[in-house]
C-alpha cells in the first residue's frame, strides 16, 4: 500500500503532499527533507526506486519536479513507477500542458485529482476518463 | 498563469512563497499570513463586510490558504473550528472544501473530530450523491476507533447504492472501518459484502473490491480460498481486453487491474496445489500478452514471476519466469535490472539453478555505482548462498557493512553475515575470523546478538567437533592471533572486546612468539581506558589474573592494575582483584589450580540442588530467617550482559561463610557470562570458591578456567540452523554424529552441471577477473560449473569434511582388514529399521533427500563406534529388505559380478540416447532428486568405469567430464519414466556421489536404492 505521495521541486519545497498513515509534523519534514536529498542526488542512470527505511520509495522526475511514493517493500516498484506517470498525464490532461505554476497555484485541485485516483493508500481508480470527469463535475458546482 | 480564481492576496502569498529566497523568508511571510487570517477568521463573517454569498466564498478561500500555511509546517489550529463549520454548509463545495481540510489538519485524537460525527451522518444519508462521495471520503480519513459505531451502518447501507462512485467508496470505506475496529464490522461480514461487490457490474466498483480482498487474504486466505475460480476468469477478461478500454493504459488493458488479480491469486495459491493449479494457464497467458516492452506490461510481467515463486511450483512457469529474469537483468535500464535481481533472489531461493546463466551480470549490478542495485543485489547474494559460496558473499557483505551508515541496512546486514556464517560457514577458523571481523566493525559490534559471542567463545573452548586437538589449537592460535592484532585497536566495541580478552585468557600461551607478560601488558593498558564499561574491564582483568597464573609472576604492571582495583569502585571488580591479591600473597601454589591452562571444557561436577548447605539453610530458617527468593531480572545493574539467554543472573544474596577448609558452596551468579550456567561453579576441591576466597560469580567466572562450559543448550544455537533443514553446517558436537547425518557439501545437486561444464569449458582458457568473481560466487550453485574447482579445494579444509575425512580413516582401516570383495555376512545396505528405536528408513527416505550412505561393509565396521544408530552390528540378522525392484538384494551383495539392469515393475530401463544439452533441459523437469555418496562402491572406482559399467545398469552414458570427474547418464522405464543419473568421482578413495533424478518419484526412489545397490 503507499504510505505518502510527495510532489517536490528540486529546491526541495514541497508542492504536494498525501500520507496515508498517522504521522506527526516534525517526522513529515524529517521525512520530506530526507526523501529529496536522497532523490535530488541520484544520476539519471539509476534507478528509480529507493529503499527507505521500512519502505521503498519510487520516483520520477518530470522537468524539475519530483513524484515520489513511499510503498511497502513487497510492492511492485514498476507498477508504481507507471502510476506516477499516470497521475502526471491525468494532471496533464486536466491542465492542458502542466507546469510546476500550475500545480503551485491550484494545490487543491491537484489534492481532489489525487483524492479520485488514489484512496487510503491504494490506487482506486485508473480510468484517466472517469477521474477527469469526475473533476470537471465537481469543480461546474463551484 | 492560472491563478485567476484566486484572491489577490491569495495570489501574491503563493507568489511570495514562490519567489522566497530562503527558509527564514518563507517563515516571515508565512507568519504575517497567519496573523492576517487570525483576524478574519477570529473576526467572523461580520468583519467581512461583502454580501453572504461573497463571505462564504472568501471562508472557502481562507481555508485553502490555512491549509497551505498547515502545509509549509506552522501551526493553523486557530483556524481548525472553521473547517469544522463549514463541512456543515449547504454547498457541495464548501462542504468538501470543510471536510478536505479536516482531514488535512486534524490529529487523530483531535476532539474537533467528533464534531463531524454528526454532519457525517447525515451527508452519508444523504440523496446528493456528491455529498454522499465527500462524506465517504471524509469518513476514511477522519473516524478514529472509538467512532466506528456511529457510521458503520450507514457505510454498510452504501454498499448497495444505485451510483457505481458510490458503491466503490463504500467498500473501502468499510474497510477501512474494519482496519480501525473488527468488533462492529467483523471478517464475515465484510467478507460477504466483498463477493458481492466482486461481481459488481461496473469494473472499477470491482477494481476497488480487489483491494479489500488482497488486504483480507495477506491476513487471512481461508476465506477465500473458493474465489481462485471467479478470479481467474475476471483476469481472464482483462487479459483479453474485454473491458472496456477507457482502462488501458499505454494500450495495456488494466495493468493495474491486472497486476491485483495476479497478486491476489499468488497470495490464494501460496503452498496450496490445487489453487494453484487452477491459475497456470491464465498466468502464462498474462505474461505473453503483457510482454509489449513497455513499462506497464514489464511491471505486469515482474508480478507474476513474483506470484510464479510463490505459488506451487510449476516447471513450465518457472521455465517462463526464468526467462523473464534474464531479459531482465540483459536490460540496460536500471530499472529492470533491479527487478531482474530482484526476482532472481526470488527465484533462486527455491530453484538455485536458476542463477547460473547470470553469473556475470549479477558481479556487475554488485560494482554498479547505484546503492538501490548493490543493495538488492546483496538481497539476491544472500539468498543464493550455499558453502561454498559462502566466503565471497560474506567477504562482500561486510565490505559494504563497513562502508554504509544507514543504521537499517547495517542491522540487516548484520543480521545476513551472522546468518550465513554459522550456516555455511566452511571451517571453524574462517567462522571465527568472520565473526571477529564483525565485531570489530564500528557501529556493527553494538547491532550483533551478544549470543554470537558466546558461540564462539564455546566453540574456542570445545574445538571443532572432532577430537583432532592439533586442528583445535590450530583454530584457536588463528584467534589469538587475531586478537593480539587487535590489541592497539583505539576503539573496539564492549562485545569485541570481551571475547578478547577471554579467548586471550584462556589461549595466549598457545603463541610462542610472544612473550605472555607483553599479552598482560597490553591487556592492562586496555583495561585502564576509561571508556570501556564496567563488564568489559571485568573481563580484562580476569584475562590478566589467568595469565599471570600461568606465568607464574607478577609483571609490575599486573600487580599495579589490581592494586588499584582493590579500590574500585565496581565491588565485583574489587572483590575479585583482593581475592587474587590475597591468593598471590599467600597461597601462590592455589593460584594455577584455580586458574588452570586450557580447561574450559572440563567438567566440573557440580551439586545444582546445593544439598551441601541444605543443613544450613535449615539452620536459618528455624532461626527465623526469610526463605531465599530469587530476584527479578530487573535488578541486575548489568547492561552489557544482556546475553540473558536461557540462565538469567542470579545475585548471590546469601551472605558467604567464613572460608574453612570445607568447601563451601553457594548459589552463583553470572554476571558477565550468562551461559557458564549457575550450577557450574559449586565444584568441591579446585575451585576457586572452595579455595576460600568466596569469590565472586561474575569476573571469576569470566576467568574460570575451572568451569566447565555448559554448551548443551549453546552449541546447536551455533551449529546446525534450524531454518535449513537440508544443511548441517559446522558443528560443535564431540562425538560423531550418526550415519545418516545429512552434510553440508551436500548442497543442492549439481543441475545439469554438465551441460554448463561443457560451455565453460571453452570459455575457462580466459578468465578475467569479473569471470573469477562469479565463479567464487556461483560455486556450488547448481550449474554453475565454473565454481565447482573452487568448491573442491575449499571442500579439502571444511570443517564438515573433517568429521567426514575421519569417517573415513576409520573406513579406510576397516577395509584394509576386511578387503571389500569379500565382505562378510553383512546387512543390507539400505539397513531395515533397528530395535534401537532408530529408523534408518526413516531417516534414508523421508528425511532430508541428500544422505550420505556408507556402503556396506564401512557402515559396519566403521561406525559401530558411533553406537547408537548400527547398534544391532553385523550379528544382527538381516531385517526385512526395502523392496527393490525384482532384485534381491542378497543376490546383488553376494555376487557383484551378476549385475540386473534396474527394473521397475518388471520393466526394464531402456538407455535413453540424448546429449548433453537434452539432459540439461530434461534435468529440470525431474521433481524426484535424491543424492548419496557411496564410500566403497564395488563396480565403480574411477571415471572410466562408468560409461564401462553404465549400459549394464540399463542406461545410456550421456558424457563423461574428465576435468571434473563427473559423468551423466539417462534411461526411461516404461515409456515416460524418466531417469536422470549424475556420478561424481571423488578420487583418492573418496568413494564416488551419485544424483538420481527422476520424473516420477516411486521409479526415481527405487532407482536410488538400486544405484546404491548396484555401484
Amino acid at each position: 500500500m503507499i504510505r505518502f505521495f510527495l510532489l517536490q521541486n528540486r529546491q526541495g519545497k514541497t508542492r504536494l503532499s498525501k500520507w496515508y498513515f498517522p504521522i506527526g509534523e516534525s517526522e513529515k519534514k524529517r521525512i520530506e527533507s530526507s526523501v529529496h536529498r536522497m532523490v535530488v542526488s541520484r544520476d539519471k542512470k539509476y534507478t528509480n526506486f529507493i529503499e527507505y527505511n521500512s519502505y521503498k520509495l519510487i520516483y520520477r522526475r518530470y522537468a524539475g519536479l519530483f513524484f515520489t511514493i513511499a510503498v511497502d517493500i513487497t510492492d511492485n516498484e514498476l507498477a508504481y513507477l507507471e502510476s506516477i506517470h499516470l497521475f502526471v498525464e491525468l494532471l496533464d490532461s486536466y491542465f492542458s500542458n502542466v507546469c510546476e505554476l500550475d500545480i503551485v497555484f491550484n494545490f487543491n485541485k491537484v489534492y481532489n485529482i489525487l483524492d479520485e485516483y488514489m484512496l487510503a493508500g491504494e490506487i482506486a481508480e485508473t480510468s484517466k476518463k472517469e477521474i477527469l470527469e469526475r473533476v470537471r463535475l465537481l469543480e461546474k458546482l463551484e | 498563469m492560472s491563478g485567476s480564481h484566486l484572491s489577490r492576496d491569495f495570489f501574491a502569498l503563493v507568489k511570495a512563497i514562490g519567489e522566497s529566497k530562503s527558509k527564514q523568508e518563507e517563515d516571515r511571510i508565512i507568519l504575517g499570513e497567519i496573523q492576517t487570517l487570525k483576524k478574519i477568521l477570529s473576526g467572523g463573517k461580520g468583519s467581512d463586510n461583502g454580501s453572504a454569498g461573497s463571505a462564504k466564498k472568501k471562508a472557502k478561500e481562507y481555508l485553502v490558504r490555512l491549509m497551505y500555511v498547515e502545509m509549509l509546517g506552522h501551526d493553523g489550529s486557530f483556524g481548525y473550528i472553521k473547517a469544522v463549520e463549514l463541512a456543515a454548509a449547504q454547498s457541495i463545495v464548501h462542504k468538501r472544501t470543510g471536510y478536505l481540510a479536516c482531514g488535512a489538519c486534524l490529529s487523530p485524537d483531535h476532539e474537533f473530530r467528533f464534531m463531524l460525527i454528526n454532519r457525517l451522518q447525515r451527508d452519508l444519508a444523504s440523496s446528493n450523491i456528491l455529498e454522499v462521495c465527500s462524506a465517504l471520503t471524509a469518513v476514511v480519513r477522519l473516524i478514529t476507533t472509538d467512532m466506528v459505531a456511529t457510521v458503520v451502518n450507514d457505510v454498510t447501507k452504501l454498499l448497495s447504492h444505485q451510483n457505481d462512485l458510490v458503491r466503490k467508496k463504500s467498500i473501502i470505506a468499510l474497510h477501512r472501518l474494519h482496519q480501525l475496529d473488527e468488533s462492529n464490522i467483523t471478517s464475515q461480514d465484510l467478507t460477504g459484502h466483498l463477493r458481492r461487490i466482486l461481481c459488481d457490474r461496473d469494473p472499477s466498483v470491482m477494481g476497488a473490491s480487489l483491494c479489500v480482498i488482497e488486504k483480507m487474504t495477506i491476513k487471512d486466505a481461508a476465506p477465500f480460498k473458493d474465489l481462485v475460480p471467479s478470479l481467474v476468469s475476471i483476469l481472464k477478461q482483462v487479459v483479453e481486453h474485454r473491458l472496456p478500454s477507457e482502462f488501458d493504459y499505454h494500450r495495456v488493458p488494466a495493468p493495474w487491474l491486472q497486476m491485483k488479480l495476479v497478486r491476489i491469486l499468488s497470495l490464494l495459491g501460496k503452498g496450496d496445489k490445487s489453487s494453484s493449479e487452477g491459475m497456470y494457464a491464465i498466468l502464462a497467458d498474462a505474461v505473453k500478452r503483457a510482454d509489449t516492452g513497455i513499462n506497464a506490461g514489464f511491471a505486469i510481467v515482474y508480478e507474476v514471476v513474483k506470484a510464479v515463486t510463490i505459488i506451487y511450483p510449476n516447471t513450465t512457469l518457472l521455465d517462463v519466469a526464468a526467462e523473464a529474469i534474464s531479459r531482465f537483468m540483459d536490460s540496460s535500464n536500471h530499472n529492470l535490472k533491479y527487478l531482474g535481481v530482484t526476482g532472481l533472489a526470488m527465484i533462486v531461493k527455491d530453484h538455485p539453478q536458476y542463477a547460473a546463466a547470470h553469473q556475470l551480470a549479477v558481479v556487475e549490478c554488485l560494482d554498479d555505482p547505484d546503492e538501490t542495485l548493490q543493495r538488492k543485489t546483496l538481497d539476491l547474494l544472500f539468498s543464493m548462498c550455499n558453502p561454498v559460496n559462502c566466503e565471497f558473499i560474506a567477504t562482500k557483505l561486510l565490505s559494504f557493512l563497513k562502508d554504509t551508515s544507514d543504521e537499517f541496512l547495517r542491522k540487516d546486514l548484520t543480521k545476513k553475515i551472522v546468518v550465513i556464517s554459522e550456516r555455511y560457514a566452511p571451517n571453524q577458523q574462517w567462522y571465527i575470523s568472520t565473526i571477529i571481523t564483525l565485531f570489530s566493525i564500528p557501529g556493527a559490534g553494538e547491532l550483533v546478538n551478544p549470543e554470537i559471542a558466546q558461540n564462539l567463545m564455546s566453540l574456542l573452548a570445545e574445538g571443532g567437533g572432532d577430537d583432532d586437538e592439533e586442528e583445535d589449537n590450530a583454530m584457536r592460535m588463528a584467534a589469538v592471533e587475531t586478537f593480539v592484532n587487535l590489541l592497539d585497536e583505539p576503539q573496539m566495541p564492549p562485545i569485541l572486546l570481551q571475547t578478547l580478552a577471554w579467548s586471550l585468557g584462556e589461549y595466549a600461551f598457545l603463541l610462542e612468539d610472544i612473550e605472555l607478560s607483553e599479552i598482560i601488558e597490553d591487556l592492562c593498558k586496555l583495561a585502564r581506558r576509561t571508556v570501556i564499561g564496567e563488564s568489559s574491564r571485568r573481563y580484562l582483568v580476569t584475562a590478566v589474573f589467568k595469565l599471570v597464573s600461568q606465568l607464574g609472576t607478577c609483571p609490575p604492571c599486573a600487580a599495579h592494575l589490581v592494586d588499584d582495583y582493590t579500590k574500585s569502585r565496581d565491588p565485583i571488580l574489587q572483590q575479585s582483584c583482593i581475592e587474587f591479591q590475597s591468593l598471590i600473597t599467600e597461597n601462590v601454589q592455589l593460584l594455577t589450580e584455580v586458574f588452570p591452562v586450557d580447561a574450559s571444557c572440563e567438567d566440573v561436577g557440580a551439586d545444582e540442588n546445593l544439598s551441601i548447605v541444605q543443613g544450613f539453610v535449615d539452620q536459618a530458617l528455624a532461626k527465623g530467617m526469610n526463605p531465599y527468593s530469587p530476584p527479578d531480572e530487573a535488578d541486575s545493574d548489568e547492561e552489557e550482559d544482556g546475553a540473558g539467554q536461557a540462565s538469567k543472573p542470579v545475585f548471590n544474596i546469601t551472605p558467604y561463610e567464613k572460608p574453612s577448609a570445607q568447601p563451601q558452596q553457594y548459589q552463583q551468579q553470572q554476571a558477565i557470562n550468562p551461559s557458564f550456567s549457575s550450577s557450574t561453579d559449586t565444584s568441591g576441591g579446585a575451585s576457586m570458591s572452595s579455595g576460600g576466597a568466596g569469590g565472586d560469580g561474575g569476573v571469576q567466572l569470566g576467568g574460570g578456567g575451572d568451569v566447565g562450559l555448559r554448551l548443551s543448550g549453546v552449541a546447536n544455537v551455533w551449529g546446525p540452523n534450524m531454518e535449513v533443514k537440508k544443511q548441517e553446517p559446522v558443528v560443535v558436537e564431540k562425538k560423531p554424529e550418526p550415519v545418516m547425518q545429512p552434510m553440508v557439501e551436500d548442497i543442492p545437486a549439481p543441475v545439469a552441471a554438465s551441460a554448463f561444464v561443457a560451455v565453460e569449458e571453452q570459455k575457462a582458457k580466459e578468465l578475467t577477473d569479473k569471470e573469477k568473481m562469479a565463479m567464487a560466487l556461483f560455486g556450488g550453485l547448481g550449474g554453475g560449473g565454473g565454481g565447482g574447482g573452487g568448491a573442491k579445494e575449499r571442500r579439502g579444509s571444511t570443517g564438515k569434511s573433517k568429521l567426514e575425512a575421519m569417517r573415513e580413516k576409520k573406513a579406510a582401516a576397516a577395509a584394509g582388514t576386511v578387503p571389500g570383495s569379500a565382505p562378510v555376512p553383512v546387512p543390507t545396505p539400505a539397513p531395515a529399521p533397528s530395535d534401537a528405536g532408530m529408523d534408518l528408513l526413516d531417516m534414508t527416505f523421508d528425511g532430508p533427500t541428500e544422505v550420505v550412505v556408507a556402503s556396506p561393509p564401512t557402515a559396519v565396521l566403521g561406525f559401530d563406534g558411533g553406537g547408537d544408530l548400527l547398534s544391532p552390528a553385523p550379528s544382527s540378522a538381516p531385517a526385512p529388505t526395502p523392496v527393490a525392484g525384482n532384485n534381491d538384494p542378497f543376490g546383488v551383495l553376494n555376487e557383484p559380478a551378476s549385475l540386473e539392469a534396474f527394473s521397475y515393475e518388471s520393466v526394464n530401463v531402456v538407455p535413453l540416447p540424448i546429449d548433453t544439452a537434452g539432459f540439461g533441459s530434461r534435468w529440470g523437469q525431474c521433481g524426484f532428486q535424491k543424492k548419496a555418496s557411496v564410500k566403497t562402491p564395488n563396480r565403480i572406482n574411477s571415471l572410466d568405469d562408468i560409461p564401462a559399467v553404465l549400459p549394464g545398469f540399463g542406461f545410456h552414458p550421456v558424457e563423461t567430464i574428465v576435468k571434473t570427474s563427473e559423468a551423466i547418464a539417462a534411461g526411461v522405464v516404461g515409456g515416460d519414466g524418466l531417469i536422470l543419473l549424475h556420478f561424481k568421482v571423488k578420487g583418492g578413495g573418496l568413494g564416488v556421489d551419485v544424483t538420481v533424478k527422476a520424473n516420477n518419484p516411486t521409479i526415481g526412489e527405487k532407482c536410488f536404492e538400486y544405484m546404491l545397490e548396484s555401484m
